[in-house]
């Protein structure tokens, strides 16, 4: 038995052509997740809802914006939430270095953009008497915050258990975003305290048990029926 | 994972998928010919010697030497040479060999080691062509009427045959016979086609006397005498052929860990084969051999290094995972009801892998339907596999390990 040097020639071919589809549904794969970011983002950009609920409130009463802010909460909240998980999540499974970027642009519009609906929210919850906790985690890269993954743990679970009844808005500390910096020097946080967790304006740092921070979000808010 | 991470994947998965592709693409080609049956048209058939050497085989000799008995082959001699055991095996091969003068026993009480044992038995055999056999190896009764036509070819110095697996009983049994089906069947006889036939395997093998003479018999310093001896054989450019229609069934060891020291050995012996022949690499003067031989060991090496990426990859992802349920109180019901398929989080290496995956399926499928065995071990087969790959990576590891430490590898 001999084999024809063709044999050889078309295994090569193969291989080749494989390769090239795995490359090419690769770049479709990378596509499709940057316009879901894209699209998720382009929900929780759009300005103009957040100014028409406050001009509602300023022209009409609280009333007419709380019911109008009250249908649109938990949408928002579930964006948010499933868009920063996803954004971690895409980014490590777009293995190319060049489309970083993308992810590290989103990721600074995506914290000012959760900056921006948790002042919201607390605005509207004070005026519309909102059942929700709001909390804020101040993170870091794990080289930095040895206890910041295992903070973030806890805080999805709740945010599991809770759904969205709490609140969660989660800072990384290394992209430099000045408002979040603010945000972080007007509750003290430095960064070698990290992790922190603000739970209704109660600053707690270092790792704080799921156990201990459901007993804080009930303290402040027993009506919640998380806590029942 | 940085660039040279994600250069250093699609290489590897280049090189291993060609290798597949390749393997797959010969099989089909050539599945017809895969089990061919040479005409015995010899006018004057040759006379065969088969050595049996026996180091502690009480138990299982008197099952070789039953299968031997069976043989239909006329010019016949066999050479039961007891090699310093300290269990019964002389007083069994006696006892069994009774009656039957075709046999002769050589009963040395010094324990010289197996390649010394077979030299000293091509030294007396009497036989143009000379079997090897391993001791607790049993033989069809006519084998020889299926190996010797191949020696029609005046350059052919050795035949091989399919290396199955007696009884398998154990769950890990069964999962080690995949290897031989594979290893010892199959791909020889595909490698066969390009004459890159690299071992010529213990259970049985069966040589040209005077070409084994020539290259200097087998190896006495080498672990792995019959890979060894293939290596020799492929320098002179003489040929191994394959025939996968003859077959040998062996006895795997019966525990767990004898099996993990003999596959010590057979990996640590290639090792050192490897090194003692290295000019053989890449070296055109040796055909494809030397390519495909380099080609093989560098992925098997690839796919050790990978093999511990994954790992370790696995590893920390298992740690993050039992972090996060540590926190949570093991809260898995919650988690399960929170769960999430998310297509798009999949990774193009995690594409690659499954790819590579499929790929090797199929090789194993192929070939498991190719060997013509049964339904219910083709799915054992299939279930099998991903355990015979982790502990085919295993095996390298430590035998690696074990060759740089230089720690001397026992027999058994």
């Amino acid at each position: 038995m001999e084999i024809r040097r063709s044999v050889f020639l078309v295994a090569f071919l193969i291989t080749v052509i494989l390769l090239l589809s795995l490359l090419v549904m690769g770049n479709i794969m990378n596509d499709a997740r940057k316009n879901h970011v894209e699209e998720q983002m382009k929900i929780i950009s759009s300005m103009s809802d957040i100014n028409i609920y406050l001009l509602m409130s300023d022209l009409y009463g609280d009333d007419m914006a709380c019911v109008a802010f009250k249908t649109k909460l938990k949408e928002w909240d579930r964006t948010l939430w499933d868009l920063g998980m996803k954004l971690e999540r895409y980014r490590i499974a777009t293995e190319e270095f060049q489309r970083e970027e993308f992810y590290l642009e989103n990721k600074k519009l995506f914290n000012e953009n959760q900056l921006l609906y948790m002042l919201f929210l607390k605005k509207m919850k004070e005026d519309c008497e909102i059942e929700t906790s709001i909390l804020s985690f101040f993170f870091k890269d794990a080289k930095e915050c040895d206890k910041c993954d295992d903070q973030s743990f806890i805080l999805t679970d709740i945010k599991l258990r809770a759904d969205e009844e709490v609140s969660i808005f989660a800072y990384d500390l290394d992209l430099d975003l000045p408002n979040i910096r603010i945000l972080a020097d007007y509750y003290d946080i430095e960064d070698y305290q990290l992790p922190c967790v603000v739970v209704d304006e109660n600053v707690f740092c270092g790792i704080r048990s799921r156990q201990f921070l459901t007993e804080k979000i009930c303290e402040f808010n027993p009506g919640l029926e998380f806590c029942s | 994972m940085n660039v040279a991470f994600n250069i250093f994947l699609y290489a590897v998965w280049f090189l291993a998928t060609y290798y597949i592709v390749l393997l797959i693409l010969i099989v089909l080609s050539k599945k017809d010919d895969l089990f061919e049956k040479k005409r015995f048209d010899f006018k004057k058939p040759p006379f065969v010697s088969v050595i049996v050497p026996a180091y502690n085989e009480e138990g299982k000799i008197k099952h070789t030497i039953a299968s031997l008995k069976k043989i239909k082959y006329s010019k016949l001699e066999f050479l039961i040479m007891n090699d310093g055991s300290k269990d019964g095996t002389s007083n069994e091969v006696r006892e069994s060999i009774k009656g039957d003068n075709r046999f002769r026993f050589i009963d040395r009480k010094l324990n010289k080691g197996k390649a010394a044992t077979l030299n000293d038995g091509f030294d007396v055999a009497k036989g143009e062509f000379v079997a090897t056999m391993d001791a607790d190896s049993m033989i069809e009764p006519n084998i020889f009427r299926k190996v010797l036509p191949y020696f029609k070819d005046e350059k052919m110095a050795a035949v091989t045959v399919s290396v199955l697996v007696k009884n398998p009983k154990s769950f890990f049994h069964k999962v080690f016979e995949l290897e031989y089906i594979i290893g010892l069947s199959l791909f020889l006889k595909i490698f066969s086609t390009f004459n890159a036939v690299f071992v010529t395997p213990g259970p049985f093998s069966i040589y040209r006397k005077s070409f084994i003479k020539e290259i200097g018999g087998f190896d006495v310093h080498n672990i792995t005498e019959d890979l060894e001896i293939a290596y020799r054989i492929q320098k002179k450019r003489y040929k191994i052929a394959n025939c996968m229609d003859a077959k040998v069934y062996t006895i795997l060891p019966p525990t767990f860990k004898q099996i993990v020291v003999q596959r010590k050995r057979w990996y640590s012996g290639a090792i050192q084969t490897l090194s003692k022949h290295r000019d053989m690499l890449l070296n055109n003067k040796y055909g494809l051999f030397g390519h495909f031989v380099a080609y093989n060991y560098t992925l098997i090496f690839l796919g050790v290094c990978l093999f511990l990426f994954t790992l370790y990859m696995g590893f920390s992802n298992v740690y993050e995972n039992v972090m996060y349920f540590r926190h949570t109180n093991f809260n898995f019901l919650e988690h399960m009801k929170n769960f999430e398929f998310d297509f798009l989080a999949f990774g193009r290496v995690s594409f690659l892998g499954a790819m590579s995956i499929s790929f090797t399926m199929l090789m194993l499928f192929l070939g498991l339907s190719l060997t013509k065995n049964k339904k219910s071990e083709r799915k054992l087969g299939i279930l099998g596999y991903p355990l015979l790959f982790f502990l085919y990576q295993l095996f390298w590891i430590v035998s690696i390990i074990a060759v740089l430490r230089g720690k001397k590898i026992k027999w058994r």
